[in-house]
């Protein structure tokens, strides 16, 4: 049996659905990512979690005891607001060891946990000065400390780092993993920057309308999304309209436009509906490439430096293929207007069924 | 399961609690307004009639109460904004190390009881060498005087605020970059664009001096808090009538404040 | 240039010319707020021949006296508590306890009124509610049951001990404008508290106890120590509608003051002086009270 287990859990606010058939089964000690568009629920089913909502229907189980209509406060969870939410009036220490305070333990153990607590967020400079003396950063810092003072049984995060600028958010979201990985707890953390999730994160549940889109690692997210929705939503990628040739043994061949592709795909299986073939951009590549290879040419409509990348988006079949490539120094890229020809491994390609057609 | 409608309930009953006591704060405002209004329509045995009205409005001293305070006030008003309007200015631009101070001595009314203060105010200007309440002219300067501190919080707040919603500083240099002096920049620069700070300031001191009631009465001075004191000592009626009248009076000042632009309303303005 | 500043004086960092700007203003408050203030300082520390003294102390020896202090600091505390403790729930009402929208509208709007609405008009409106004759009064003489040969109405508050132009009465109405006050300056205050605070509390294992007591009453501290003492300054200052309501009869200090105005009642008016000194001394110890509990609480707002 899992550690946290939410079946068929619904959510309805007067007249919107926001949590539908929620299922999920989270094992103790996994880091789980709950991903998705603004509105589609995210809050809400870990609010639901931590108590503070009740599920119009269905079951919460936590540790094999059904919580579903336990108070917060007897439920053992740690909550990290997206707002902070360390208490005013209370120094970092007097913070971080409240919930000791409330369960009432002696005073030496509270000073120890702190202790402990303060050491682990690197903070111990910090134990007498009030919130409001602190950046952004430390705060949510003392908060996710507060949070793991008290041994919580799951520890639940509500987009922690959206308050904070960019830098810190990657410092802070490695650290977030460091202490979770180091207490093996169990954390369920909610975002809807997808970069965040994919590296954070043992799973990653993606969100759309109060439904779970698909549910997997980083890994299968990105590589093998299950719906057309998770595709556009992971990442960048080019869905091309084709038909479907031929099935060998090896290999399918897909027509796109006047040319013919091939695709290496062993688990697909033909459902009568128009394929899409999905292709990530760093998967294409300039040139003409091997024998093996699909082999596409197209002329460059644009071409945008993002950094770390440089991404074309280019004409071919009368689609708008987008491409990235690598920055190199030495790089030379075709222009604007030019002809280009472009191949992808007939491996990075796979069919999927088109959603709207 | 017992336990599943628990929260809902907690709920519900801190809701009628709610209700309960935004209730009890409603009958608490509305019971004695409407019994006052109520009270004042029945002068005639056995039917409802404005008479506690016409007896006041047909009252000349009413009328003279009325136009002695009404014009105490915008005077009051006047030399308030006379004094504080340079004096705040002068602090916003060169003197921000004065502000304790001014706010100190601002504050004193506050602290020091109207009773009090009146008291003191009478006895030092009742006697030489500065005896001033031998005229009923010198009598009215120091009744503005008195006014002019009682009201002194909220005017120097007002202007204190208005000041500092716009660029003293720049308003300033722009202004006498374009040659003009000292008296033209307060008045055709500074003041128009503190016009609204100012005005509702001048509104809280117009309710303070018709309400008031100390000053003029032991200075002997035909104001309206004297006669309404008095009325009420001889008649029933009348002085529910015109509880309701300054009771819209307040109204019509509040309103008026609102109307300004000065969403928020100020905590309490008329004499105790 | 170095030379033009080191001709010119300064205080305080600032040209003397500059504080010549005040002029009109500290003039001002000279002539009608600090002599006056002061010759009544002064005034009670004299005799009649102008020798210092401190015999006019004896001024609080005086059984008339001393009672008006305590009838004065009594209905003070009793209406700064009440009106605080009934505007806190008002507040509390309209805003976290979610009583419908329209209501709260009504009650800020009239909260603002009344807490304006003072003075003598406030207590005809009382008179005319709950004096002898006035409309409540009546509305509760009317509920009458007949027994027997005679009608028994038992709801004459009158015949209950209750009175208007008693202490109780003056508690009533000074409410009127007290427990507004309070709504309005704690409304703000409970807007304030922040809903994850108290997520963050019951997540953390805490009741609702604890968080009133350990988050909410300390965060809204400042606010609650300044609403009482304006409350209490607000009672304990108050002449008019006591005056107007009593005619004097209820033994206020302001209205001892205000007889020792009118006409010497003391028969000394240097320990008339002494005691309005008296208020001006509560005054100065509650303001210090009040100052040194917002030190001790707010330790957290400064920086
Ligand atoms: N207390 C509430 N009352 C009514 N509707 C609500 C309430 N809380 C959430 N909703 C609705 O439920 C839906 C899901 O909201 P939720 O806050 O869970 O979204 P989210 O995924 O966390 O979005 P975001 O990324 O913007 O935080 C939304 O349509 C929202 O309007
Ligand atoms: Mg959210």
């Amino acid at each position: 049996m899992a550690y946290l287990e939410l079946k068929h859990v619904r959510k309805v606010f007067g007249e919107t659905v926001a949590v539908e058939d929620f299922t999920l089964d989270i094992q103790q000690g996994e880091f789980v990512s709950f991903l998705g568009s603004s509105g589609c629920g995210k809050t809400t089913t870990l609010r639901m979690i931590a108590g503070f909502e009740l599920p119009t229907s269905g079951t919460i189980t936590l540790n094999g005891r059904d919580v579903t209509f336990t108070p917060p406060n007897r439920r053992n969870v740690g909550m990290v607001f997206q707002s902070y939410a360390l208490f005013p009036n209370m120094t970092v220490a007097q913070n971080v060891g409240y919930g000791l305070r409330v369960a009432g333990k002696p005073k030496a153990e509270i000073d120890q946990r702190v202790r402990e607590m303060l050491a682990l967020i690197q903070m111990e400079k910090f134990a007498a000065r009030y919130p409001s003396q602190l950046s952004g950063g430390q705060q949510q810092r003392v908060a996710l400390a507060r949070a793991l003072a008290i041994r919580p049984q799951v520890l639940l995060l509500d987009e922690p780092l959206s308050a904070l600028d960019a830098k810190i958010r990657v410092e802070l979201r490695q650290e977030i993993r460091r202490i979770q990985q180091e207490l093996r707890i169990t954390a369920i953390y909610v975002t809807h920057d997808q970069e965040e999730a994919l590296s954070l994160s043992d799973r990653v549940v993606v969100m759309s309308q109060g439904r779970i889109e698909q549910v997997g690692t980083p890994t299968e997210i990105y590589n093998n999304p299950a719906s057309e929705f998770v595709a556009r939503f992971i990442g960048h990628i080019n869905l091309l309209p084709v038909h479907l040739v031929s099935v060998s043994a090896d290999h399918l061949s897909v027509r796109f436009g006047s040319c013919m592709l091939r695709v290496v795909q062993p688990e697909f299986s033909p459902n009568g509906a128009a394929p899409m073939l999905a292709i990530r951009p760093e998967t294409i590549r300039l040139g003409t490439g091997s024998d093996q290879d699909n082999r596409l040419v197209g002329r460059v409509e644009s071409v945008t430096y993002l950094g770390a990348v440089i991404r074309l988006q280019v004409h071919v079949e009368g689609h708008s293929l987008s491409v990235d490539v690598l920055n190199e120094r030495t790089l030379s890229l075709p222009r604007q207007g030019e002809d280009c020809p472009l191949h992808f491994s007939p491996r990075a390609c796979w069919l999927m069924p088109s959603a709207n057609t | 399961m017992a336990q599943v409608t628990l929260p809902t309930q907690r709920r519900r009953s801190w809701r009628f609690w709610a209700i309960f006591w935004g209730v009890a704060a409603m009958l608490y405002f509305f019971v004695p307004l409407y019994g006052t209004l109520d009270f004042s329509l029945r002068m005639k045995r056995g039917e409802i009639s404005l008479l506690a009205y016409e007896i006041v409005f047909a009252d000349p001293r009413f009328w003279e109460g009325f136009r002695y305070s009404a014009i105490m006030a915008l005077v009051t008003i006047v030399v308030s904004a006379l004094i504080f309007v340079p004096t705040v200015y002068w602090m916003h631009l060169k003197l921000p190390q004065a502000r304790p101070v001014v706010e100190l001595v601002t504050i004193l009314p506050f602290i020091i009881p109207g009773v009090v203060y009146v008291f003191g105010l009478i006895r030092t200007y009742s006697r030489p060498p500065l005896q001033l309440t031998l005229q009923p002219f010198t009598t009215d300067i120091l009744i503005v005087a008195g006014y002019v501190v009682l009201s002194m919080p909220y005017m120097f707040r007002a202007v204190d605020v208005g000041m500092r919603s716009i660029d003293v500083r720049t308003l300033t240099e722009a202004a006498q970059s374009l040659g003009a002096s000292r008296l033209q920049l307060l008045v055709q620069v500074i003041l128009p664009n503190i016009r609204v700070a100012v005005l509702g300031g001048g509104l809280i001191c117009f309710a303070t001096v018709m309400g008031e009631l100390v000053l003029a009465s032991f200075l002997v001075r035909p104001a309206l808090g004297p006669y309404m004191q008095l009325l009420g000592l001889a008649k029933a009626y009348e002085p529910a009538a015109l509880a309701i009248i300054s009771f819209a009076l307040t109204w019509l000042s509040l309103g008026a404040l609102q109307l300004l632009g000065r969403g928020n309303v100020p905590q309490q303005m008329a004499g105790r | 240039m170095k030379e033009l500043r080191a001709a010119r004086l300064y205080l305080f960092g600032a040209p003397i010319w500059d504080w010549l700007g005040l002029l009109p203003f500290l003039a001002f408050v000279l002539l009608f707020l600090v002599i006056p203030s002061a010759n009544l300082f002064a005034g009670a520390f004299v005799n009649r021949t102008g020798v210092f003294t401190l015999e006019n102390i004896v001024v609080f020896g005086n059984p008339f006296v001393l009672r008006s202090y305590l009838v004065s600091l009594q209905v003070s505390l009793v209406t700064a508590l009440v009106g605080g403790v009934f505007g806190f729930l008002v507040a509390y009402a309209i805003t976290l306890g979610r009583a419908p929208g329209w209501m709260r509208g009504v009650i800020m709007t009239f909260s603002g009124l009344a807490a304006n609405f003072g003075g003598v008009p406030l207590a005809f409106a009382f008179i005319a509610t709950l004096g002898r004759t006035g409309f409540l009064t009546a509305l509760l003489k009317g509920i009458c049951f007949p027994a027997g040969e005679s009608e028994v109405c038992p709801f004459n508050p009158y015949d209950y001990g209750f009175n208007l132009y008693s202490v109780t009465g003056l508690v009533m109405t000074y409410t009127y404008f007290q427990f507004p006050l309070m709504v309005l300056i704690i409304t703000p205050a409970l807007e304030g508290l922040r809903t994850e605070w108290r997520e963050a509390c019951e997540s953390l294992g805490g009741s609702q106890l604890h968080y009133w007591r350990d988050v909410a009453f300390p965060v809204m501290m400042p606010s609650l120590l300044g609403a009482m003492l304006l409350l209490f300054s607000n009672a304990f200052g108050a002449y008019a509608t006591a005056q107007a309501l009593t005619g004097g009869s209820i033994p206020l200090v302001t209205i001892l003051i205000g007889q020792q105005i009118r006409g010497d009642v003391l028969n000394n008016p240097h320990e008339g002086y002494a005691l309005a000194l008296g208020m001006v001394v509560v005054m100065a110890l509650t303001v210090w009270g009040y100052a040194v509990l917002q030190r001790r609480t707010t330790e957290w707002l400064r920086r």
